[in-house]
């Protein structure tokens, strides 16, 4: 069964995508109040990301939530960097070193997150 | 006439009278053997899971009518083979105050002694001990959710300890004291618990103040999103000869897990629901009551029914995988035992319709998404429209994580203000370790 992350995208965000091949896969939510690009997981990647993420987990709408902010900042450069939604993960879940780096930054997301 | 009376009332507590645990009379600690009572923590995790203090409240203050005491074996041994006590009353999970086997020995407690019990260091309440016994937590944890083998009717896989439920169970002493409890120190609710503090029997005068004849009840560990809004403004909808004509709020105030939203702000969100009127404060009210919640879903349910019909409810709303956690039970489980019962846990019709059932009615209801055609929030089984925008409790929480103010079509400001007051208290919008460690410290009460 296939999931999806759900990488909401802010006018910085969108700003990166407008004019590029990814933007025809905008998404518009909630009338339109909420863009998003849904990036598609495959059974054994979302497996992956819950091992990496023990918070991470599948909502009844089948997406996979809970990830960490800081991976889905990572997902955002990657699918900017490789202008397709199966490479832009792929890409994450092959790194090794950045892995690390989600995951050390992810363990500090646990501390503190400024409020608005 | 045909004798058929569509007019419906508050309905009487559960087993006919309210339970009144509080003796003020009582202050005597000196020279009695005294417990002080401790968190339960999680072997594996360290992480505090229970505060046996919340279940001292539920009872005393008669959220848990008819049961008034510490379950004896007997009383265990009947709640998991039939999900009743021994006098035939509905209760689902067992209630035991379990110790530390050697420090009560220490004391030389015996059947027939009073133990008393400090909280925070405090004079708190009393166990008149009945009965002291031992038990296999191991045992006890897989006895009370029952097997997909034997309760397959609403388990689709064996619980293990990442089932908070099951890590309560699991992680008990294996010693446990029996017998009535009573509380000789009322303790005092700290900011914002306090004014939403409506045991049964303040409820019920609430209730009777605001003239709530029909009330249903909406069991919350969320911060609301639009989708518990709509949910709680149509299932009002099923009174008798008109909607209900109030909406009880009953949070679950517990033991929490990483990642939920903190309590403060689940009770503030609800409220800011009627403060800021997209549900009028006439119609709609928020409470709690303390329990650590076992997720026991249709077991669960059981329990919210016993406690919302002691506040005085008439009605219960239940939704898909009610009070659930991970995929362990159908979704629909909950719902089935309150429209056609569970026979495997001891229910061959709904828990209304057999012998000493519970008199609280179910309004069973689907999902509620934003259809973009409709360009509103939507019923699942009335929009026609196909193209269902869903979203969930995680969803918004990934959007504040990311600091992305969720739109309001989905969650209301004035909601979203409530959760960042908090956020700037603890410094971090849903609960952590350290909000969890803190918490369950300093508890949601002082004792005096």
């Amino acid at each position: 069964m296939a999931y999806k992350i759900g990488l909401v995208l802010d006018e910085e965000r969108l700003k990166l995508i407008k004019g590029t091949e990814l933007e025809k896969e905008i998404k518009d939510l909630f009338g339109g109040t909420l863009k998003m690009i849904e990036v598609e997981v495959t059974e054994e990647q979302a497996k992956i990301l819950m091992q990496l993420f023990p918070r991470v987990r599948i909502d009844a709408r089948g997406f996979v939530e809970e990830t960490p902010v800081a991976f889905r900042k990572a997902l955002y450069r990657s699918l900017i960097n490789h202008r397709s939604k199966k490479d832009a993960l792929e890409a994450i879940l092959k790194d090794d070193k950045l892995l690390n780096e989600i995951k050390e930054m992810a363990s500090k997301e646990d501390e503190y997150i400024p409020p608005p | 006439m045909n004798g058929m009376k569509l007019i419906i009332n508050n309905p009487p507590p559960y087993g006919g009278k309210l339970v009144n645990n509080i003796d003020k009379k009582e202050q005597e600690l000196k020279g009695s053997p005294v417990y002080d009572i401790k968190p339960e923590i999680d072997r594996k995790s360290g992480a505090p899971i229970r505060n046996v203090y919340r279940e001292i409240m539920s009872i005393c203050y008669g959220f848990f009518s008819p049961l008034d005491r510490f379950m004896t074996k007997e009383d265990v041994d009947s709640v998991l083979k039939y999900r009743r006590l021994p006098d035939g009353y509905i209760f689902p999970f067992p209630i035991i105050f379990d110790a530390d086997k050697e420090k009560i020995k220490s004391m030389q407690l015996k059947e027939g002694d009073r133990l008393y019990l400090r909280l925070k260091g405090k004079p708190f309440a009393y166990i008149d001990v009945d009965e002291m016994w031992d038990f296999d937590p191991a045992d006890l944890a897989v006895k009370t959710f029952g097997t997909p083998e034997k309760n397959s009717d609403a388990l689709k896989k064996p619980l293990d300890e990442k089932h908070p439920g099951f890590s309560i169970y699991r992680n008990m002493s294996g010693f446990a004291i029996a017998g009535k409890v009573f509380i000789i120190n009322e303790p005092k609710f700290k900011d914002p618990y306090s004014r939403f503090w409506y045991p049964p029997e303040r409820s019920r005068e609430e209730f009777l103040r605001r003239k709530w004849r029909t009330v249903i009840a909406h069991q919350t560990r969320n911060v609301p999103h639009t989708g518990h809004e709509h949910l709680m403004k149509e299932a009002a909808f099923m009174g008798d000869v008109e909607p209900c004509r109030g909406i009880l709020v009953n949070a679950i105030v517990g033991a929490k897990r990483i990642g939920d939203f903190v309590d403060e702000a689940i009770l503030e969100g609800h409220e800011a629901v009627n403060k800021y009127g997209y549900i009028k404060p006439e119609r709609h009210m928020v409470s709690f009551t303390l329990w650590d919640m076992r997720y026991g879903a249709p077991l669960e349910s059981l329990l919210h029914g016993i406690i919302r019909q002691n506040m005085g409810c008439t009605h219960h709303m239940f939704g898909r995988d009610h009070a659930a956690a991970g995929d362990y039970f159908d979704p629909y489980s909950t719902q089935e035992l309150w429209i056609n019962g569970l026979p495997s846990y001891g229910f061959d019709a709904p828990p209304y319709d057999v012998e000493k059932g519970l008199e609280i009615r179910p309004v069973n209801m689907q999902e509620f998404f934003y259809c973009p055609r409709c360009n509103e929030i939507t019923y699942s089984e009335t929009c026609g429209h196909s193209e269902a925008q869903r979203f969930s409790g995680s969803f918004v929480r990934g959007l504040i994580a990311e600091g992305v103010k969720p739109p309001s079509v989905i969650f209301r400001p004035e909601v979203y203000s409530a959760i960042v007051k908090w956020w700037r208290v603890f410094g971090y919008p849903f609960v952590n370790k350290k909000y969890l460690m803190q918490k369950e410290d300093e508890l949601e009460v002082e004792v005096g």
